[in-house]
């Protein structure tokens, strides 16, 4: 065995060491839950010392990065957006939840409108975002409701419990610091330096998997059994904690060569109408955007808006407030949301 | 099973320690279990075409050698990839794996019946008359096997395109081939040994495993390097004792090699598979950023196989050539091919163009002697006119490189003054890099649209800066490793760094492999 170890290697594994205790002592928030693929309960929270809690990329929970105050200020209207790439926009100030806090404050109410919107989270997701942003005492949930996230969080649920697992195929990325650098590369080359459209094309397996399921009707109608009852349990929790929630139905633009464009709610305003009742409220926006002269200007695509479509939002939004008598009695105070960066 | 699999580096410890807990004696069946186990999780069928190999060019080494087996034993070889295959099928239905059609295990006893009777004819013939024979029908065999699993769609399908540009009709039918992983590997190395034997320049491999270690040997079987029998064989009879520099030597080879394929292919991959994608509007950036990226994607990709391989035997104690030597940085045409694929260039060297007579006759007969070695070597890649016009490609360079006094001079390898040294490797890497065009288009209609696109010089729908920042970022590190390295002539040679520098090296380069560790891409000479 003598000279089997050589200097150079033990060198080697005490860097590698080094790393991991740094990465675990500096960066355990940020890579905590990175493999739970969304599926973490706290991960993209922090509650920080001087009482505010950060919202921030970790754990498959990609939040616009924004701070608030854990104890929700006396007299402020805490609204929370949770939801999918629709109400996460185009960019933190594009989206229709920046918006809203705006109007919200200029009618005098004092507002924190928190963007916890995840691109690609389906209804099992949300519902557990629900979960950890119902204990910072929300005035108002805005819950987005929609059924065509649930192959992306099948597929995350499977790789999560994969994880956890000893299957070698996961053994190095045990390692905190190979994690840290495997998602700096990531989020911080790949994604910046990577044009959309090729990062795409290089998911083709993913992409064909997602199509493929998409077209199994069994599929389908499980997927859109599993968010018709996730739905129903998260308004009965927000009715427990005697939280006002407003569920947002989304709806596609389906065009046709052979006919105009159309908005279709896929049965899911008929789901927001049945689940609506005392404190439960429900905007359909298939029914916002099916009022508005050439309503297909204002998506960007086939589901996803525009700015001008996220403020047609944001006013509607604000107008099912003010009809639902949400916002009376509030009066104007200190408190907003702020963007941490 | 592929290298960049975690089955992989399950499977090369446990034979490592196998390997060398055994009395030396028992290491040889191993390597070939493992070897065959290796090779069967691509496809338990294709074994039998490995075995076939094995045999004919045993049997026919063994009789170039003049030591000519029994009948017997001629007989019940010729006949054991039909019994593999039998066996597999007993196997498949019992455990409901599927099934080995009858038909195919009545083909491989048919075709071992044919080469024993074969094999008994050329014995009798006695003499020279005889060696000829056996190399034939070795020669014959293999190729006709590899002809068989890789060409013979293309020559089908070629021949019926060009009766019908002469006006007549044909309607051949095209049959469903599936290609065997590494076949144009094995086979050239299992022809090679027989050649060398035929020449005399190698001696005949008396012990069967030995030989079937050779032809099968699990680091280079599947894509290399081509490896000689001179080289290999003597090393299988002599598999000595441990010594601290294979674990050593093994692992700083295979960190390399995972280096090159992980981090530097399989990132390059993503701009050069966009930018040739069929569906793509190239314009002039692009092109060229595609065709870079494409560049260093199939070097990181071979050369980081190679790397592995050598790793992988080294830690079995086991010495594989060099395969790549900082190809980008040759000089010319001619340096180019003694630093890609050195193996298989030597190869086509030393049985193809010196035998045609190399550059011995008049200038006419080693141009054709060029020619015919390159666009064979450019078929060898595929059973595609792309190949053959890349291989067209490289035969013109090396013609003119060798006839043209303006080139000659000023790519001449002797070159004193370091500018035009500098100048002359750019002009050869940008020549590889039409050459690379050429290869990585999928027909004719694409590599015209990509020459088209060169003129292109108009802002596309993509911008380009970001994605060549990418390029750059896996790149840099790739030519960095190799200004380290050059000065010692190994892509992979590290000792001479102080070990602080080392461990530093070693400790960057495993969290540059980990940084790209979920891309899970093939190895690209796979196919051939």
């Amino acid at each position: 065995m003598k000279g089997l170890i050589k200097p150079a290697f033990v060198l080697t594994v005490v860097l590698i060491v080094l790393l991991e205790v740094g990465a675990r002592v500096f960066f355990s928030q940020d890579v905590s839950g990175r493999f739970d693929y969304g599926y973490h309960p706290d991960a993209g929270f922090a509650e920080k010392a001087d009482g505010t809690v950060q919202l921030f990329r970790a754990g498959g929970r990609r939040f616009h990065p924004q701070s608030f105050p854990k104890e929700r200020p006396d007299g402020a209207f805490r609204v929370f957006v949770i939801g999918d790439s629709i109400p996460r926009g185009p960019s933190f100030k594009g989206a229709y939840v920046w918006q809203l806090g705006d109007e919200l404050r200029k009618n005098q109410v004092p507002a924190e409108a928190l963007n916890l919107a995840v691109a690609g989270f389906g209804v099992r997701r949300c519902r557990l975002v629900l979960n950890k942003a119902i204990q910072y005492n929300p005035s108002l949930i805005i819950l987005h409701v929609n059924h065509t996230n649930e192959y992306e969080d099948e597929r995350e649920w499977r790789r999560s419990q994969e994880f956890k697992g000893w299957h070698p195929r996961h053994w190095l990325m045990k390692l905190f610091i190979f994690r840290r650098v495997y998602e700096m590369k990531l989020e911080r080359v790949f994604w910046k330096w990577v044009p959309g459209r090729i990062r795409q094309r290089h998911a083709l397996s993913d992409a064909d998997a997602e199509l493929a399921a998409s077209l199994d009707d069994e599929k389908t109608r499980q997927w859109r059994q599993r968010v018709e009852e996730v739905t129903r349990e998260s308004v009965d929790l927000a009715r427990r904690r005697h939280i006002p929630i407003l569920l947002v139905t989304q709806c596609r633009l389906e065009s046709n060569p052979a006919h105009s464009p159309r908005l279709s709610d896929h049965d899911l305003d008929a789901l927001g109408e049945y689940l609506a009742g005392p404190g439960v409220y429900h905007l359909s926006m298939k029914q916002v955007f099916a009022r508005v002269p050439e309503f297909e200007s204002h998506f960007a695509d086939t589901g996803h808006l525009k700015k001008s479509g996220h403020h047609l939002l944001a006013q509607a939004i604000f107008q099912k407030l003010q009809e639902e008598g949400l916002l009376t009695g509030l009066t104007v105070q200190e408190g907003r949301a702020t963007e941490a960066n | 099973m592929s290298f960049i699999t975690w089955q992989y580096f399950l499977f090369l410890p446990l034979i490592f320690a196998l390997y060398w807990q055994l009395p030396p004696r028992g290491r040889l069946p191993l390597l070939l279990a493992a070897s065959y186990f290796f090779y069967a999780c691509w496809d338990v069928r294709f074994l039998a075409l490995v075995l076939t190999t094995t045999v004919i060019d045993y049997i026919c080494g063994l009789s170039l050698g003049g030591r000519k087996l029994g009948r017997g034993w001629v007989l019940l070889l010729a006949l054991l990839p039909a019994a593999w295959l039998g066996v597999s099928h007993l196997v498949f239905s019992f455990w409901g794996w599927g099934q080995v059609s009858p038909t195919l295990i009545a083909v491989a006893g048919a075709l071992g019946l044919a080469f024993f009777a074969a094999h008994e004819g050329v014995w009798a013939w006695g003499g020279d008359k005889r060696n000829k024979g056996l190399l034939i029908l070795s020669v014959g065999f293999c190729l006709a096997i590899l002809g068989f699993f890789k060409y013979f769609n293309f020559f089908v399908d070629s021949a019926q395109n060009l009766l019908r540009f002469t006006g007549l009709q044909a309607n051949f039918v095209l049959l469903h081939i599936i290609l065997p992983v590494g076949i144009s590997f094995y086979t050239f190395q299992s022809l090679g040994y027989v050649i060398d034997v035929y020449r005399g320049t190698s001696p005949a491999c008396a012990d069967f495993l030995t030989f079937a270690t050779f032809d099968a040997f699990f680091p280079q079987m599947v894509s290399g390097p081509i490896e000689r029998g001179k080289n290999l064989i003597p090393q299988l009879e002599d598999l000595g004792i441990f010594h601290n520099s294979y674990i050593h030597d093994g692992l700083r080879l295979i960190l390399v090699g995972l280096f090159k394929k992980v981090f530097v292919a399989d990132n390059c991959a993503v701009i050069a598979s966009y930018a040739f994608d069929p569906q793509t509007a190239l314009n002039g950036p692009w092109a060229i950023l595609g065709v870079v990226a494409f560049a260093f994607q199939i070097y990181g990709d071979f050369s980081g196989y190679t790397d592995i391989a050598r790793g992988s035997a080294k830690m079995l104690g086991i010495d594989l050539m060099e395969n790549f030597r900082f190809p980008y940085f040759a000089r010319n045409p001619s340096d180019f091919w003694s630093r890609w694929h050195i193996s298989l260039s030597t190869w086509f060297r030393d049985y193809l163009y010196i035998p045609l007579g190399g550059n011995r006759g008049a200038r006419w007969d080693t141009i054709r002697n060029l020619a015919v070695t390159m666009l064979l070597a450019g078929l060898w890649h595929g059973a595609n006119w792309i190949f053959v016009i890349w291989g067209a490609f490289h035969g013109a360079l090396l013609i003119l490189y060798r006839f043209a006094p303006f080139l000659s001079g000023f790519m001449a390898k002797e070159e004193k003054l370091w500018w035009r040294r500098a100048a002359a490797v750019i002009l050869m890497f940008l020549l590889t890099l039409v050459g690379w065009a050429i290869f990585r288009s999928a027909s004719l209609a694409q590599l015209g649209s990509w020459f088209a696109a060169l003129g292109n010089w108009q802002a596309g729908d993509l911008s380009w800066q970001k994605p060549s920042l990418w390029l750059l970022f896996h790149i840099a590190p790739l030519l960095l490793l190799q200004t380290i390295t050059w000065k010692h002539g190994d892509e992979a040679k590290l000792e001479h760094l102080p070990w602080p520098a080392r461990g530093l090296l070693y400790t960057a380069l495993l969290l540059l492999v980990v940084s790209s560790s979920e891309q899970d891409q093939e190895f690209i000479y796979f196919q051939f």
